[in-house]
């Protein structure tokens, strides 16, 4: 794969992680550009025609969530950049916080401006020490040099920006509970509507983006939005990070253009599935995403849409992958520990089917699986889908279905076997 | 107000714009089944059992938080729904444990009831239910059953929002999740048993009441608190001719959805202790067992032409106190009477509710001509100083506490003649010549007029003990034996004299009052 680097253009440079560095690779141009050159409707239009989509996991367009926010309103307006990567298999936003901090937070300013809110909050998962760090610093040096803070390059435009640590919830990734813990509340997801544009955070008007969403945007208003719109397919523009790990011969975040063909990616850029062993299933989306196996990704491309006939999802790029040694029961089983212990408990379906789900595949797994488990399952999983306050009773319903209908047979053979049949 | 019009399973509704699916739907008498939502506090959307198709609309929605729509189309029976239901009333079961035997909810418990409208199936969870506390003690009138919680957050919002003392939090995530005190804090606020109300499971239950009786066994009566001249309307909830508890009973022009807690127990002081079943009258030696009509005439003759000071509780019903009225009239002309009135200073959390009297029907007495002269002080201070011969004391225990006022003691043991009137034989009525045994407030029929001038109707709940009599009955009595021939005999007819001779209640009858009151002077106060 040969094409240029947007999001990890300053990766693996020495020091890429300081001002100077980042100035010297022409950072803080774009900002400067926007704040004296363009009205904040046109930096929205622009964005708009970039065609750049939540990087998230949603691939919400990015420009038409920030139309969205009330330009009368007499609140004040926030913008938050969700730096709560938690999504089991992604690493690819943390990189970008510990690599390249200034360039999330020129996109943070940008986007700031794109609402004109004048106080901005990086909010970054509390695990992530080294990078929080990081981000103050690099939050500290923006000040200093005059690209936050008051009267921004004589604009008279203010902005603050504040980095907030969360305490280690997964649930705090999803936007409203992210904007609930912001506030200092219990990480709860907000019942929806009203939705954050107009009720966010302390009930005024928010936008919540993502850290590689963000971090694109320098780029973008370097280079005009028709260059970023030239990448990628028709409805999936530019470029989207990838974060690979499991089985893989090269482990680690790629910067792919929208549309790239994912065996190939797999094999190719990866290396393919080390020790001549064969591919048995492939995450391509962080753990709440439904598994593939190998036969269905073999027309699949890595963009939104095409993932999304195969039967998954893009989600947040987290690639997991799994060769012919991994037991599905044990991998479904870990999945669904994850989900039963991030569940927030508020709504019921949530709350104790996740929990329900992961007694069983726990069950399963060590041997003591019933006839009936299976199609149990699937039904908890039903029962869950859709039906929950936030997207998470989705996140651990659509894994829990996918593993069991995709290897139905391996998790039968455990169920009568009493153990795991998987030759290892 | 804008009209919207929406379709709830195929019947056109007309309801208002800004109102949600579940408000429109139960205005049109469809129940839609709900944990979570209580019209009086924030939508938590947690319990998602209002879930409910709308037409054009993907995904099932929560009826609780959908705002209506012109020409919005609702399903609340369609095959998605009752299975969502079903669905949902399996996740709450899981690791509920089914202790309806020893769970003073059963019979009055939401879980109870959808599960046989609902779902009515056999679990299928059989991997180990999740265990949590069984009895913590959250306040003096509150206990928390932490496995039969379904979290909907009732309880944690109604002390965040009403109260605003903020003493239950959730703690801990996914199963693992209960509702628990906020750090040091204890659930002692005025209005705190409102969260056994408004529990619609068995985790709060109220700890006066629990274990007493099964709810099925209960009587209940719509009646007026009379725990003070808010008025607020409850329901008197009696098994075996004892009342068991209190409830409130929603009125939005008064108490809305709530009482307080010094209301809902007051039962308790104002029916307990030994009861007086006969009239007493003083002989040498002290106070001995004497007939009606003795008693009675006692008292004609003890009251006759003398100065006396009457003085009415604030617990007797405005008939009482009109018919209380004639009588000093007619036997004392010109002896002042007054109803016990006494103020104290209120927090807060306790002014949400509470009057600082507790006199639930002082407004009404004086209405009828019971006060006015100066107020139940001023005529205390009379006693105090010697000003009366005679009086007649009805329902008060002017002594206090163990009878530790002195002063007035000594002045009610120099009147010539005291009439004490009451259910037990008090301190005050130790004193008196003649004791009448009468009712309380919960067994009697009668109207409360409260602190704002709503006249509200109290009913029997349980039967007086045999040898009192009625308060009204005991002033009908003695008029009569006064020679006052009057054509009325039950609080009703009582009412409706009282309706053509005091103005303001002109117009006024037991069937306009109904169960939610009439507001006096035209209903300038009431709200719908």
């Amino acid at each position: 794969m040969s094409m240029e680097k947007l999001l990890l253009r300053n990766i693996g440079v020495t020091d890429s992680h300081t001002l100077a560095v980042y100035q010297s690779r022409g950072g803080y141009q774009s900002w400067e550009k926007v704040v004296r050159n363009m009205k904040p409707v046109e930096l929205i239009e622009e964005v708009k025609a970039s065609g750049l989509r939540g990087r998230g996991g949603a691939g919400f367009p990015t420009g038409m969530k920030w139309s969205f926010v009330p330009k009368d309103s007499p609140k004040p307006k926030y913008l938050v950049c969700n730096a709560d990567e938690s999504e089991p298999g992604t690493f690819k936003d943390r990189l970008l916080i510990e690599q390249d901090p200034h360039a999330i937070i020129e996109g943070t300013l940008i986007a700031a401006y794109g609402i004109q809110s004048h106080t901005a909050f990086i909010y970054i998962r509390g695990e992530l020490v080294a990078g929080a760090k990081i981000l103050e610093r690099a939050v500290e040096e923006a000040c200093r040099a005059g690209y936050i803070g008051k009267n921004i390059f004589g604009s008279g435009y203010d902005l603050d920006v504040i980095v907030h640590r969360g305490a280690g919830a997964y649930i705090c990734g999803e936007e409203t509970a992210l904007l609930s813990s912001l506030e200092g509340g219990r990480g709860w997801p907000k019942v929806k509507p009203p939705f954050p544009a107009t009720h966010g955070l302390f009930g005024c008007p928010t936008v919540v983006n993502n850290v590689e969403t963000l971090a694109a945007l320098p780029w973008i208003l370097e280079r005009g939005a028709a260059a970023y719109a030239a990448m990628g397919t028709e409805k999936s523009k530019g470029t989207k990070l990838f974060s690979v790990s499991g089985h893989i011969t090269r482990p680690g975040v790629y910067e792919v253009e929208m549309g790239y063909p994912f065996k190939k990616f797999l094999e190719e850029d990866c290396g393919g599935v080390p020790n001549g062993r064969k591919l048995k299933g492939v995450i391509p989306g962080g753990g709440s995403m439904p598994v593939l196996r190998p036969e269905e990704i073999e027309k699949v491309n890595l963009d939104y849409e095409s993932v999304q006939a195969a039967g998954s999802m893009l989600g947040s790029g987290g690639v997991i992958v799994m060769d012919e040694t991994t037991c599905m029961v044990r991998a479904a089983s870990n999945i669904a520990r994850f989900f039963a212990h991030e569940s927030c408990g508020q709504c019921s379906p949530c709350r104790e089917g996740c929990h329900w789900m992961e007694k069983i595949f726990h069950r399963i797994e060590h041997g003591e699986g019933q006839t009936g488990d299976l199609d149990l399952i699937l039904n908890i999983s039903g029962n869950i889908m859709g039906n929950t306050i936030c997207p998470f009773g989705d996140a651990a319903a659509m894994p829990a279905a996918a593993f069991i209908r995709k290897f139905r047979p391996e998790f039968e053979a455990h169920i009568a076997e009493k153990k795991c049949t998987v030759a290892c | 107000m804008d009209v919207v019009k929406i379709i709830i399973d195929g019947k056109e509704v007309v309801t208002t714009k800004g109102k949600t699916v579940i408000q429109a739907a139960a205005e049109a008498g469809v129940a839609i089944p709900h944990y979570c939502y209580h019209p009086k506090l924030s939508i938590a959307g947690n319990c998602r059992m209002c879930l409910v198709e709308i037409e054009k609309m993907p995904k099932l929605q929560i009826a609780c938080n959908t705002q209506v729509a012109e020409g919005m189309g609702v399903l609340t029976q369609s095959p998605k729904v009752l299975a969502v239901r079903k669905a949902v009333m399996e996740f709450l079961l899981i690791n509920h444990p089914v202790d309806c035997p020893i769970c003073d909810q059963a019979g009055e418990c939401q879980l109870q009831n959808y599960y046989m409208e609902h779902n009515r199936e056999a679990s299928r969870f059989e991997v180990g239910k999740q265990h949590d506390r069984k009895k913590t003690i959250f306040g003096p009138n509150v206990i928390f059953d932490g496995e039969r919680c379904i979290k909907c957050t009732r309880c944690v919002r109604f002390c965040q929002e009403i109260t605003k003392t903020d003493e239950l939090a959730v703690i801990n995530r996914g199963d693992h999740s209960t509702i628990a005190l906020f750090n040091d804090s204890v659930l002692d606020n005025p209005l705190s048993a409102n969260v056994v109300d408004i529990c619609p499971v068995g985790a709060l239950t109220d700890r006066d009441f629990r274990f007493k009786v099964r709810v099925w066994y209960l009587q209940k009566t719509p009646s007026v608190c009379p725990g003070c001249s808010t008025g607020c309307n409850i329901s008197v909830e009696t098994y075996q001719n004892r009342i068991a508890r209190f409830k409130p009973r929603i009125n939005e022009a008064v108490n809305s959805h709530w009482i307080c807690d010094e209301g809902r127990y007051c039962f308790h002081e104002l029916t307990g202790g030994e009861r007086l079943t006969t009239p007493l009258i003083r002989q040498e030696g002290g106070l001995v067992p004497a007939t009606w009509e003795n008693a009675l005439h006692a008292v004609l003759a003890g009251l006759r032409s003398a100065k006396a000071a009457g003085v009415l509780s604030g617990r007797n019903t405005n008939e009482e106190a009109f018919l209380f009225a004639k009588l000093m009239k007619k036997l004392a002309p010109g002896s002042p009477l007054e109803v016990c009135y006494q103020e104290r200073e209120l927090n807060e959390t306790q002014k949400i509710l509470l009057s600082p009297d507790r006199s639930p029907n002082f407004r009404g007495a004086r209405d009828m001509g019971v006060g006015a002269n100066g107020g139940c002080g001023s005529l205390l201070e009379k006693l105090l100083a010697g000003d009366f011969s005679a009086g007649y004391i009805v329902g008060e225990d002017l002594l206090g506490a163990n009878g530790a006022d002195v002063t007035r003691r000594a002045a009610l043991q120099k009147l010539s003649f005291l009439v004490v009137q009451d259910i037990r034989l008090s301190e005050t009525a130790k004193l008196a010549h003649v004791v009448l045994p009468a009712t309380h407030f919960g067994e009697k029929e009668g109207t409360y007029t409260n602190r704002k001038g709503r006249v509200q109707k109290l009913n029997a709940a349980v039967i007086a003990p045999e040898g009192a009599l009625q308060d009204w009955q005991i002033f009908l009595r003695l008029l009569d034996s006064a020679g006052e021939k009057l054509s009325y005999s039950t609080p009703s007819q009582i009412f409706q004299a009282l309706a053509e001779e005091v103005a303001l209640y002109q117009g006024i009858s037991y069937a306009t009052i109904g169960d939610q009151g009439i507001q006096l002077g035209g209903g300038g106060v009431e709200q719908s």
